[in-house]
């Protein structure tokens, strides 16, 4: 069978509108990081338009609202379950604002004109979704370990979206330093991965019985190899729950000093925190319950995973064409 | 207790619709130009526009599931192909074939695996059957991931109807733009500038709204069936 090669004139005429490929410029890397946040907040905003989410009552959005409330302190949980009762009079009208801006923020990123006020929105938003949708990260409650998202997904969209904020700075020593300044995200960086160091072992974190009751309660509706997955690690948390949380302390704290050492220890330590986190993505946060049906975001993990991106320590070569920096003023790479 | 608010499924049919419509009308305009670029894309959209709309409002299906199966076996080993010979042409890259590829494999496991009843409403997807198989979650899921990825790259492709032709050495339906700075890229059409319904048709603009409208809504039927 002979298939048309129908793309050839096309091909021709972009590659000469566009030069060759020789000359195209490096991809522009907060750009890129930017669209993947971007495709995060879409499938939110797909996830918010479940038919589930337009359900009145405790099997809906309102419920779960509700139970985000937990043991914070009385103030926050009152102002929680006032927010959740909104939701519970109007779930039609709620829910469809909530994926309305949620769209509004996917989209928006991607429009350079409108990518600014699209990340402002995301700040703003996200803030709101920790507060009254994540109840805080379950802070307050003691059991915000990062193995089940704590401190709450929300809060790493606002972290994003500060470290990604479009500018014309320099890439190096790594894309976060674009936006806030190397010295500015190097302080963010230890400030993230010390509380995730720290809510590890506090409160309900360390506990095995704890972890291993989220993981069970977790894998309820997940297809049979997660579910498979789920019972091991429940297993695994209940004997040796405390060694692995204090462990996982330590990579925390590794990791967040690792952002201070060479270039090629820090990849290395980069490394460490993206495998890291993507086994905990699927192991004990379930991708965020999505297979589950019902779930509203994909957890912490891929937010994590994107972070650490952004530190990626970056030659001289892979700067982007943005990068005007003089040599003597960065960081030099020791490849 | 009623779980499906059921306009949201109308609503999602009539899009998928309007985008059949939108590609019915461009693959009309393109034999009659006799222009050969895109023209499978639009047949696969309107097959894919058409079905979506079965699934979303039961009423509106047609046509026996076998039907459609074989059709979307067809355009997965269409577009399969057209993935390999672009290589062949272009060398290692992705090409869009490859994501209409997804979409085809989609449509057909949403044929393959309907989906279980589980508090639908008559007219959403869920009442399709009720079927022991399932369609794998993580498959479905990333399946998604592909659609959504594509559908935000599309959108900041600079390469205006990147959805339908690419441009050797970009991937437009699945990479970012060529880097900041760089022009917008207004791929080279024969037929040039036109009004009327033959301008409607090839506005690239509407060829890249019809794709990324397309894949919101699949990765939306995906994610209720899971």
């Amino acid at each position: 069978m002979e298939l048309p090669d129908s793309t050839a004139p096309s091909a021709a005429g972009a590659s000469r509108e566009s030069g060759c490929d020789e000359h195209r410029a490096p991809r522009d890397l907060q750009r890129a990081l930017l669209l993947i946040v971007a495709t995060l907040w879409l499938l939110d905003a797909v996830l918010q338009i479940q038919p589930s989410m337009f359900a009145p009552g405790p099997g809906g959005l309102s419920g779960m609202l509700n139970s985000s409330a937990g043991a914070n302190p009385g103030w926050i949980a009152h102002s929680i379950t006032w927010n959740a009762s909104i939701f519970y009079h109007h779930p039609v009208l709620t829910n469809t604002l909530c994926a309305l801006v949620q769209f509004s923020i996917a989209f928006g990123i991607v429009s350079k004109r409108t990518c600014r006020p699209a990340l402002a929105l995301s700040v703003a938003w996200a803030l709101g979704v920790w507060w009254f949708g994540e109840g805080l990260g379950a802070i307050f409650s003691g059991g915000a370990t990062p193995l089940r998202g704590g401190p709450g997904g929300a809060l790493f969209y606002v972290l994003l979206a500060v470290l990604l904020w479009p500018s014309e700075g320099s890439d190096r020593p790594f894309v976060a330093a674009r936006s806030v300044g190397p010295k500015a995200a190097k302080v963010l960086w230890i400030t993230a991965w010390a509380l995730l160091a720290l809510l590890a072992v506090l409160g309900s974190g360390r506990s095995p019985r704890a972890l291993h009751d989220q993981v069970v309660r977790m894998s309820s509706g997940q297809p049979g190899w997660l579910a498979a997955i789920d019972r091991h690690v429940a297993l695994l948390l209940l004997h040796d729950g405390t060694p692995l949380a204090f462990s996982f302390g330590v990579v925390c704290v590794v990791v967040a000093g690792a952002i201070l050492l060479p270039p090629t220890l820090t990849r290395v330590a980069l490394v460490l925190a993206i495998a890291v986190f993507a086994s905990i993505w699927v192991a004990t946060q379930n991708f965020g319950g999505i297979l589950a049906g019902g779930a509203t975001d994909p957890n912490s993990g891929p937010l994590v995973v994107v972070l650490a991106l952004t530190y990626w320590p970056l030659t001289a070569a892979r700067a982007t064409p943005n990068d005007t920096a003089p040599d003597s003023v960065v960081v030099a790479e020791a490849t | 207790m009623t779980m499906t608010p059921s306009w949201l499924y109308y609503l999602c049919a009539v899009l998928t619709l309007a985008v059949a419509a939108y590609c019915l009308i461009s693959l009309i305009v393109k034999v009659c130009t006799r222009r050969g670029s895109g023209w499978d894309i639009d047949i696969a959209h309107t097959f894919m526009g058409v079905s979506m709309a079965g699934m979303s409002v039961a009423r509106w299906a047609f046509g026996a599931t076998v039907m459609w199966e074989i059709i979307f076996a067809v355009l997965l080993t269409w577009f399969l192909a057209r993935t390999l010979q672009s290589v062949r042409h272009h060398g290692v890259h992705l090409s869009h074939f490859l994501v209409h590829a997804a979409m085809s494999l989609a449509m057909l496991l949403m044929y393959r695996f309907p989906v279980r009843v589980r508090g639908g409403s008559p007219t959403g997807p869920m009442s399709l059957s009720s079927a022991a198989s399932r369609l794998d979650p993580g498959l479905a899921f990333v399946l998604v991931l592909i659609f959504f990825a594509s559908a935000i790259l599309t959108l900041d492709s600079s390469a205006r109807g990147a959805s339908h032709h690419t441009p050797r050495g970009s991937t437009p339906a699945t990479s970012a733009s060529g880097g900041p700075g760089s022009p917008p890229i207004r791929l080279e059409r024969r037929c040039g500038r036109a009004g009327g319904v033959r301008g409607l048709a090839d506005a690239p603009r509407l060829e890249d709204a019809s794709h990324v409208l397309l894949c919101v809504l699949m990765g939306f039927l995906l994610i209720v069936m899971i």
